[in-house]
């Protein structure tokens, strides 16, 4: 369990010498902070039970033909069948798509505004104006998205929906946005920016709040107008942040957010709304298909550690900031 | 800011203003619509097409009636419950897990906090935590909904470089007074570290009162639904159906279930609204440290 680097890295001279009083010499150590492991047990109980029994778990049915009844262990080995299901069956094929194409929706659509909304409040003149907005613009960003799908039914349902209403008050025929297939997506990937766009605006502000004010003052002595500050001082600031949360996000292309999914789709929209996410809680929990669904979380895990580790080693090779 | 009001920069100003203005009442907006239909009668609906922002005669009864549903109040119970030990136990954990992860003598740190830091990048996915979690006996039990969100990495990982960026004087004269671990702990870290705690207990506590996804998979005993599970069944079970049938039907009941559902959102946007401005001041400063020293 512990360290041998670690140890030879601490020994500075003092204890150096056989490896029997090395050995004695770590138990030492380790008996000195006895009270500190005592400590981490829950920890590293919570550690054990949470997190690594289930990946131990994963590793073990994703390639079994788990049996409920019959338990894990007992069921049969089936070696890579659920990986050839998994990249076989058109509806699958499907479901990958659909998370995919969802997910670089979200990432078109939903990075820039924060952006724009960041540098804006960065620059607005008047701080109390500034406070009272920031404060308004960050409330979405607590409701869960149980209240925010009740919200959106507010506005776009075909009943007593604020959209429709505004429709039919223009003369057009109303619409039924939620059973609409061209609807769902622009619903989905719009909700996430109306809930989000404040709280985005944070981790912007936080690498603004750090750039030479001077600066500014230098560029409007030479006679840069306001847009030119943002273009040649603001932006700039901002690009190693944008590239960390780049990374970030590309490592979630797997993950299209089926928490929001799960609330907004129906049957009749399921062909363009179906993700990873909302087919392993369908067909898993309530078909049974728990082999298939573990190896389909364990793909997504696996790609989503990859991208991860990919992007963060690219964004170091290329702006000198990583994640870590 | 720029002391050179130029008329670029006072068109620029103008310009920022307005469209700041306007995001911000697009956040509102969809409050106070919500806010104003729950308060509406069926007449009014009715009388006025549906299309109402402001009641001429605000009722509550559509508040009265989720009221009346004893489900209702042993959720806000669950809710509340969840909320409160929840947020105190992941505290307990991550704090002490963070100490003793911030003590670069200890054998074996290296390992210790890899283990912790992969949990991060990779697990084992929904399935699997469901089997577990039925192995532990923990499926239909109040503890489904505590266990999993136990320890925060994020938050550890966070408190962690805020006590490794405390004075090293201040531990080691507290050691030379002769403080033991667990005096370190409480006497000084837990304090100094106080405004780094204080936001990641706001960030556990608003993760408990938001969710639902777990109360979904792990219980089926509706008696310990958290409110965020029973709002969740209020609005979406055939809420497609329902819309439809209203719709169709506008029945002549003195309120329609459009108004209980917007009523429905309002409960489970009050809480939040009410602790919001104490949430704010801590969710910056949080954010504002994870962010410069992330």
């Amino acid at each position: 369990m512990p360290a041998e680097t670690e140890v030879n890295g601490n020994l500075r001279g003092t204890e150096r010498g056989a490896p029997a009083v090395r050995e004695a010499s770590l138990l030492r150590r380790m008996a000195a902070h006895k009270t500190l492991y005592l400590l981490f047990i829950p920890v590293l109980l919570y550690y054990a039970l949470v997190r690594y029994w289930p990946i131990g778990m994963a590793w073990i049915v994703a390639f079994k033909d788990l049996q409920l009844g019959a338990g894990v262990w007992q069921s049969e080995w089936v070696g890579l069948d659920n990986f050839r299901v998994m990249f076989t069956d058109p509806q699958l094929v499907k479901v990958l798509r659909n998370t995919v194409e969802i997910s670089l929706l979200r990432l078109a659509v939903g990075f820039v505004p924060p952006i724009i909304l960041a540098i804006m409040f960065h620059d607005l003149a008047s701080n109390r104006f500034k406070k009272w907005t920031q404060t308004i613009v960050y409330i979405p960003h607590f409701f869960s998205w149980v209240i925010v799908f009740g919200i959106v039914f507010a506005l776009f349902s075909t009943g007593s929906g604020f959209v429709n209403n505004m429709l039919e008050w223009f003369g057009l025929p109303r619409k039924e946005f939620f059973l609409d297939q061209d609807w769902f997506r622009p619903l989905l990937v719009g909700s996430a920016v109306w809930k989000e766009i404040g709280w985005g605006t944070i981790i912007y502000l936080a690498a603004l709040a750090s750039v030479d004010t001077q600066l500014y003052e230098a560029a409007a002595m030479d006679g840069a107008g306001p847009l030119r500050r943002v273009y040649h001082i603001t932006l700039p600031s901002l690009v190693p942040v944008i590239i960390f949360l780049v990374c970030l996000n590309l490592g979630t292309i797997l993950y299209a957010g089926g928490e929001q999914i799960l609330l907004f789709y129906n049957q009749a929209v399921l062909d363009t709304a179906d993700v990873v996410d909302t087919w392993i809680y369908r067909e898993s929990l309530a078909r049974l298909q728990f082999s298939i669904g573990t190896a389909m979380g364990l793909f997504q895990s696996f790609v989503g550690m990859l991208l991860v580790l990919a992007t963060n080693a690219a964004s170091k090779k290329y702006t000198g900031r990583g994640i870590w | 800011m720029y002391a050179y009001a130029s008329r670029s920069e006072r068109a620029y100003q103008i310009f920022i203003h307005t469209a700041v203005a306007l995001v911000a009442l697009s956040a509102l907006f969809p409050l106070v619509y919500v806010v104003g239909m729950s308060l509406t009668s069926q007449s009014e609906m009715i009388a006025r097409d549906y299309f109402v922002i402001v009641p001429q005669e605000p009722t509550l009864e559509a508040y009265k009636r989720i009221f009346a549903s004893p489900l209702v109040w042993q959720s806000i119970g669950m809710s509340v419950l969840r909320s409160t030990l929840g947020p105190l136990l992941t505290l307990a954990l991550t704090t002490v897990g963070a100490f003793v992860l911030s003590r670069k003598t200890l054998p074996g740190r290296g390992p210790l906090l890899f283990l912790v830091l992969f949990t991060i990048l990779f697990h084992g996915g929904l399935i699997p935590s469901y089997l577990v979690m039925k192995q532990l006996h923990l499926i239909d039990s109040f503890w489904a909904l505590i266990v999993p969100m136990l320890v925060d990495s994020f938050g550890l990982l966070v408190i962690k470089i805020f006590i490794e960026n405390l004075p090293d004087g201040l531990m080691e004269s507290a050691r030379i007074d002769g403080a033991g671990e667990i005096a370190l702990l409480t006497r000084i870290v837990v304090p100094m570290a106080a405004p780094a705690l204080a936001a990641i207990g706001m960030f556990s506590i608003v993760n408990h009162w938001n969710s639902w996804f777990d109360a979904l998979i792990y219980l089926n005993d509706k008696q310990l639904y958290p409110l965020q599970m029973v709002l969740r069944n209020m609005l979406t079970v055939d809420s497609m159906a329902n819309d439809q049938m209203n719709f169709i039907l506008k029945d002549t009941q003195r309120v329609s279930s459009e108004t209980i559902k917007m009523a429905t959102v309002v409960v489970g946007i009050l809480p939040i609204m009410c602790v919001y401005p104490f949430l704010q001041k801590h969710f910056i400063k949080g954010m504002y440290l994870g962010a410069v020293k992330g």
